[in-house]
């Protein structure tokens, strides 16, 4: 007598396992990974050139004002305006709005949810894929970008190691949060990537700029307050953003992330569950 | 029952004139965007700075105690850099699926099979994006322009600042070309829209941030020709007869954008084909 196939339903996690596995190698040798090599490579590019210009003019190339610019601090400014303002919100838009809109997009959708496996964990298993792979990507660039620039005009790479390994996790956290909440958009609104970048470039710089409590609607506020770097004064707007700063704790800005974090994916995998998506001819 | 012949057969309607193929792609584009409400949202609320704009007009025109809002050059200029916003959305909006979603339902060849040449289809897709940017840029500033003359009431401050009308021209159609075409080669390279709009961000953002870096470094804007967004708003500032705010040579603008456009033309003329020959 044969078994039913109920008996041989994998469970959540292992569903969640499988799809993980079958993403993740989707992800990486794919070509979107050559954006993400080329976001993720630009700032070591940027670290490779001004090491270079510090070598040819070692005491003229960072002196600002007649002062001279440490390394960590110069570290700190590329922590912000690339990694915490353009590349984790720009990759939590590109792939978290592409966990299922990719798979509508392709007509592939079908596929995974003709297996016997529940629909959520589709999405939960893409959304752990993204996370693996863009950390992967993300932290030896940081790690790099750390080593060539620390050192220069006399910063220690002992003393700021913390700084470091404050920065990995901040990172890892803003990929997690931003990916969640992009994973839910992306699953339930038929043009995801408009309405992501209308959120990370639109709805968070200015909110933030504005007291009250609508910044708490935004990922980057809980986010900015992880950094352990000194916000830079490279415009207007922040110097704006420093004039208005209500810098949350760190406790209570993981707390936030952690439960935004798990809260969108939550909704996320109930929109996929319940969501019937038609596929274009 | 009569048997129909299913055979070819002539087309028996009327043919555009050589040259006007163009026109077909753009107005079938524009009518598909304007189909989408979330489109005519968008619209709507990037004509919201307009509004303000206008009764910023009439209150100078008609309170004595609003003088310190007369409009001037300087105005005019600032509300085209609140519309870059606006740009950057329908940009993406319309844009990015513009010769992407062609290429990936293959329709191109189909395209090129018919009477129509690979300029006229580039130039077709080119007009949707500039009409619906100057639809955001170039119409309301303006109409901003002709309701200052109505509310004053008088024609002085059009006739005293008259360079505004090719100033304001001038600049939407440099700003329009410039990302309408960046945003076209771009959508020419992928078959997915959102790769190419995720592209486009990286264009304008990262070149922001790499600029941000530098200026962070030496506190000096020589270095804002990085940006493309910077260029052309060093290019705004000259052309509206404004101080430049960047420290920058203003030809260094004027190559930087000039080198987008040309290399975004070789972009769309070597991806633009009907036949993809495999060496």
């Amino acid at each position: 007598m044969s078994t039913p196939a109920t008996a041989r339903r994998p469970s959540y996690v292992g569903s969640v396992l499988r799809i993980f596995d079958l993403s993740l190698g989707e992800m990486l040798w794919s070509r979107r990974s050559v954006f993400l090599a080329l976001l993720v490579g630009g700032p070591v590019v940027l670290a490779v050139i001004s090491r270079v210009v510090w070598a040819l003019t070692p005491v003229d190339a960072l002196r600002v004002n007649g002062a001279s610019v440490s390394g960590p601090g110069i570290f700190g400014l590329m922590i912000w305006l690339l990694y915490v303002r353009f590349i984790v919100p720009i990759l939590g838009v590109f792939y978290g709005t592409g966990l299922i809109a990719d798979e509508v997009e392709n007509r592939t959708l079908t596929y995974l949810f003709t297996r016997p496996i529940p629909r959520g964990a589709v999405l939960v298993g893409k959304y752990l894929a993204y996370l693996a792979c863009t950390v992967l990507l993300i932290l030896p660039s940081v790690v790099l970008v750390f080593f060539l620039m620390v050192p220069l005009n006399g910063g220690s790479i002992g003393a700021q190691f913390p700084s470091l390994v404050g920065d990995l996790g901040m990172l890892a956290a803003g990929l997690a949060a931003y990916g969640a909440v992009f994973g839910w958009v992306g699953a339930r609104v038929r043009r995801p990537l408009v309405a992501g970048l209308v959120f990370v470039l639109g709805w968070e710089p200015a909110v933030l700029l504005f007291p009250g409590y609508l910044k708490h609607l935004t990922v980057a506020y809980y986010l900015q307050a992880l950094v352990p770097h000194a916000m830079p004064e490279d415009s207007a707007i922040s110097a704006l953003l420093q004039a208005f700063s209500d810098v949350p704790g760190v406790a209570p800005s993981l707390l936030a992330l952690a439960i935004l974090t798990g809260a969108a994916l939550w909704v996320a995998a109930r929109t996929v569950e319940s969501r019937e998506y038609v596929l274009e001819q | 029952m009569p048997i129909h012949d299913q055979g070819y057969r002539r087309y028996g309607g009327q043919r555009a004139g050589a040259g006007r193929a163009w026109a077909v792609i753009a107005r079938a584009g524009v009518r598909t965007l304007f189909a989408r409400r979330a489109f005519i949202g968008l619209l709507l609320l990037s004509w919201i700075p307009f509004l303000v704009r206008a009764v910023q007009i009439y209150a100078a025109a008609n309170l004595p105690q609003a003088q310190f809002l007369a409009p001037d050059a300087r105005m005019f200029r600032s509300f085209l850099e609140q519309q870059e916003i606006f740009l950057f959305f329908i940009t993406v909006y319309a844009g990015t699926g513009l010769i992407a979603n062609d290429r990936r339902a293959n329709a191109l060849q189909i395209y090129l099979s018919r009477p129509l040449t690979r300029l006229e289809y580039i130039f077709g897709k080119f007009a949707i994006l500039l009409a619906l940017l100057l639809l955001v840029t170039w119409l309301p500033a303006m109409l901003l322009l002709v309701i200052q003359v109505m509310f004053a009431g008088s024609f002085a401050f059009f006739l005293g600042n008259l360079f505004l009308v090719p100033a304001i021209t001038i600049f939407s159609l440099i700003q329009v070309s410039a990302v309408g075409l960046a945003m076209l080669a771009l959508s020419s390279l992928s078959k997915s829209s959102r790769y190419v709009g995720v592209l486009y961000a990286g264009l304008i953002f990262f070149s922001q941030a790499v600029y941000g870096i530098v200026r962070g470094l030496t506190r000096d804007s020589t270095m804002a020709w990085l940006s493309v967004p910077l260029d052309l708003q060093q290019i705004g500032d000259v052309v509206f007869r404004l101080e430049p705010r960047f420290h920058m040579p203003v030809w260094s603008a004027f190559v930087v954008i000039a080198l987008l456009i040309v290399s975004s033309a070789i972009v769309l003329e070597r991806r633009v084909r009907g036949i993809e020959v495999v060496a």
